[in-house]
């Protein structure tokens, strides 16, 4: 049975009640939403460990307050965006000092990547009229990039509370100091121990996300969600560390470029989710996602969930997600010797690269005597990619070399939600 | 002796406290709360139904109830709790047009549901009818004032209002999901831990009928009126013992029994109580007022 919508004799009840209804939590203090997800790569790539918490209350009138912090840290290398070559290759380091050395037929990898990133939010909601008002701050820093955002969402209910209508926007403002400074897009990287010739000053990035989604209960055991959402950036784009090797027709490096991206972005997602109650016990959740950009990057994302609660406590929920995308429009793998200068946008990073995903996860959690509930999580990532933007002056000559971007992660999520 | 019975799950996730109270079996199940811990809870809810029981029963003397009931027309001026059961069944008479009246225990005196009984005389009947009516009371609170003669019985909404605040006192208090089960009159404040819903019978008197289906709880509230074992059967017809107090008779049509789900049990009553009324037409008033039930015929 579901509850439908209060009429003169509901309201009249909850006046009886001294205007307190059972249907409404009481203030209960806080609770509080821990999480540590471990992230590794294997290849000894990136790994990361990110802490996090949430702590959420809920006040009287239908008002609630909640405040999250996370940190990452994040240790490794990551993919510099050159490519494996014949012979050993040397990259000077961002901050001009020092340099590194990939050997022959491995994809190089800048291990100067370290990084901790701290991020914090707060969201308060409270009823306005007939709708519900929900205003959030976040703000996220490491040592090369600050992020300061804010947005509202206004929700509403129609159709005795079978529907809702979900409108809302957040306005993001990026500052990024790169080390060293941001490098001139398609400009030449220097040699070791050669002078950076890097701007010594912070770009920065704005984002503008818009978003509609309608909620509609079709049985009480069904329910479906659509939403849309725009999505607008503008100003400095690109990853200042990330470069694209300059090979000539025997696809050896001549020398590196910095990858140059377009100062504008505009993305479309459409996400469409349906979450059924299933044998009065189970639930599954079903979701679809379609993203479309300006830069020709196309994705799909297919996600499925299925919380088995095998007893009253305890529950085990195995996930599968399958997502792809298309390349950029200015993806190259690599650029033949001369076309940085007459490109106007081109980059190597793999994750604007065509690529498929699939994760496959299990998650198991137990609710304590006290009410409250641990839970972990065990996950299997892996990427694989096809080639794309290959100079074909070189083709024949790169044909032989491995050069789709792989990437396999193991992920460990333990989490803890207790009230206090 | 304590008054309650205390009983832990097999699978010791949630304590099931029974006791009796308002003529009804009672039980209160309460997740993540251990036997020891129970008893805690027992005293809350035990306590809150007999106070419930103890200040608007209209059996027990010396009771606001019993103040009104024996003030021979003299005003009485009331706390703000009766104020607010005076005012919440002011607005069910205006709400069914009359057909439910706090004034309308009186019919007992004629009417018997025993099953032995013969039905009353029409004489007997239109003779207490000068004793019914709410319009005849001068309610402005805090200050009540009856006609000599008549009485109030706020038996009608006293059980479901029982049940949501003993629901009120548990939550503020209890770690997680808690039902309060007064003789077929539920609330609940939350899903189970589990996301699981609390699967109820619907009957009357705690006894589920037979052949009907499990409801699923997950929060708020569920009443149930009538009582398919309650009636006269005379010349062939039934009548049913939901009295129509514009008439001072059973209302025709009336459905065995009227099970709704609302926000909160009081609510839930109300409409259950109404519906009932209309006799026949009970599922059109339902679905006028886009409730949620079940009805046997």
């Amino acid at each position: 049975m579901q509850l439908k919508k209060t009429n003169a004799l509901g309201a009249a009840a909850l006046t009886l009640l001294g205007g307190t209804s059972t249907a409404q939590a009481e203030d209960r203090g806080w609770v509080f939403d821990t999480a540590t997800l471990i992230y590794s790569e294997l290849d000894g790539r990136v790994s990361a460990v990110e802490p996090k918490l949430r702590a959420t209350k809920t006040l009287a009138n239908d008002r609630s307050f909640s405040v999250g912090a996370t940190v990452d840290v994040l240790a490794g290398a990551s993919p510099n965006g050159a490519i494996a070559a014949d012979t050993p290759q040397t990259f000077s380091r961002p901050s001009g000092t020092g340099q590194y050395t990939t050997a022959p037929g491995e994809l190089p990898l800048d291990d100067t990547f370290q990084d901790t990133r701290i991020a914090l939010d707060g969201s308060f909601t409270l009823p306005v009229g007939k709708q519900t008002l929900t205003t959030s701050l976040s703000a996220s820093n490491e040592y090369d990039y600050l992020s300061l955002a804010a947005g509202a969402v206004v929700s509403r209910d129609f159709n005795q509370r079978n529907t809702t209508v979900s409108v809302g926007a957040n306005l993001a403002s990026d500052t990024i100091d790169a080390v060293g400074g941001a490098p001139v897009p398609l400009s030449i990287m220097p040699a070791p121990g050669q002078p950076t010739g890097r701007a010594e000053a912070s770009e920065d990035k704005q984002i503008v996300d818009l978003l509609v989604s309608v909620t509609q209960i079709l049985s009480p055991q069904s329910l479906m969600q659509i939403s849309y959402s725009l999505s607008q950036s503008d100003g400095y784009l690109n990853d200042p560390y990330k470069i694209i090797s300059v090979v000539d027709g025997n696809g050896d490096p001549l020398r590196y470029a910095y990858e140059g991206r377009p100062e504008t972005r505009v993305k479309h997602a459409l996400f469409a989710q349906y979450k059924r109650f299933v044998f009065d016990r189970d639930v599954l959740d079903i979701s679809f996602r379609l993203l479309t950009d300006d830069w020709g990057i196309g994705s799909q994302t297919l996600d499925m969930t299925y919380r088995w609660n095998f007893s009253a406590a305890r529950y085990l929920e195995p996930h599968v997600r399958y997502y792809r995308q298309s390349a950029a429009d200015f993806y190259r793998i690599a650029l033949f010797d001369g076309e940085e200068n007459q490109l106007e946008f081109a980059s190597a990073d793999p994750r604007l690269g065509q690529f498929d995903a699939v994760t496959l996860g299990l998650k198991y959690g137990q609710t304590l005597k006290s009410g409250n509930e641990w839970n972990l999580r065990l996950e299997g990532y892996t990427q694989q990619g096809s080639t794309d933007g290959v100079p074909s002056q070189a083709a024949t000559a790169l044909a032989g070399r491995d050069l789709d971007p792989t990437l396999d992660a193991v992920m460990l999520t333990a989490g803890y939600r207790f009230r206090w | 002796m304590k008054p309650w019975a205390v009983q832990a799950t097999p699978e010791g996730d949630a304590v099931c406290i029974r006791f009796s109270a308002m003529a009804s079996p009672c039980e209160v199940w309460i997740e993540h709360v251990s036997e020891p811990q129970a008893a805690h809870f027992a005293a809350i809810a035990w306590g809150e139904a007999q106070r419930v029981e103890h200040t608007w029963s209209r059996y027990r003397e010396g009771n606001v109830v019993h103040r009104i009931n024996t003030a021979n027309g003299v005003a009485v001026d009331v706390d703000d709790e009766t104020a607010r059961l005076l005012d919440f069944g002011a607005l069910l008479h205006q709400e069914s047009q009359g057909r439910f009246d706090l004034t309308a225990g009186v019919l007992r005196r004629v009417w018997r549901f025993d099953g032995r009984s013969p039905l009353p005389k029409p004489a007997d009947v239109a003779g207490l009818m000068d004793l019914v009516g709410w319009h005849r009371a001068l309610w402005r609170a805090p200050t009540l004032r009856l006609p000599a003669g008549m009485e109030i019985d706020l038996g009608g909404i006293g059980k479901e209002y029982a049940v949501d605040r003993t629901l009120a006192l548990l939550q503020a208090e209890a770690p997680a999901a808690v039902l309060v089960n007064f003789g077929g009159d539920l609330a609940a404040n939350q899903p189970r831990t589990d996301g699981r819903a609390w699967r109820v019978g619907i009957g009357n008197d705690g006894q589920p009928a037979p052949g009907t289906p499990l409801i699923r709880l997950t929060k708020g509230g569920i009443a149930t009126s009538g009582d398919a074992h309650r009636c006269i059967v005379s010349n062939g017809i039934r009548y049913g013992h939901v009295l129509d107090a514009r008439t001072g008779w059973p209302v025709p049509g009336a459905p065995h029994t009227v099970t709704v789900a609302a926000a909160t049990c009081s609510q839930a009553g109300a409409l259950s109580t109404l519906a009932m009324l209309q006799g026949s037409a009970a599922e059109t008033y339902l679905d006028q007022q886009c409730a949620d039930y079940h009805v046997i015929r």
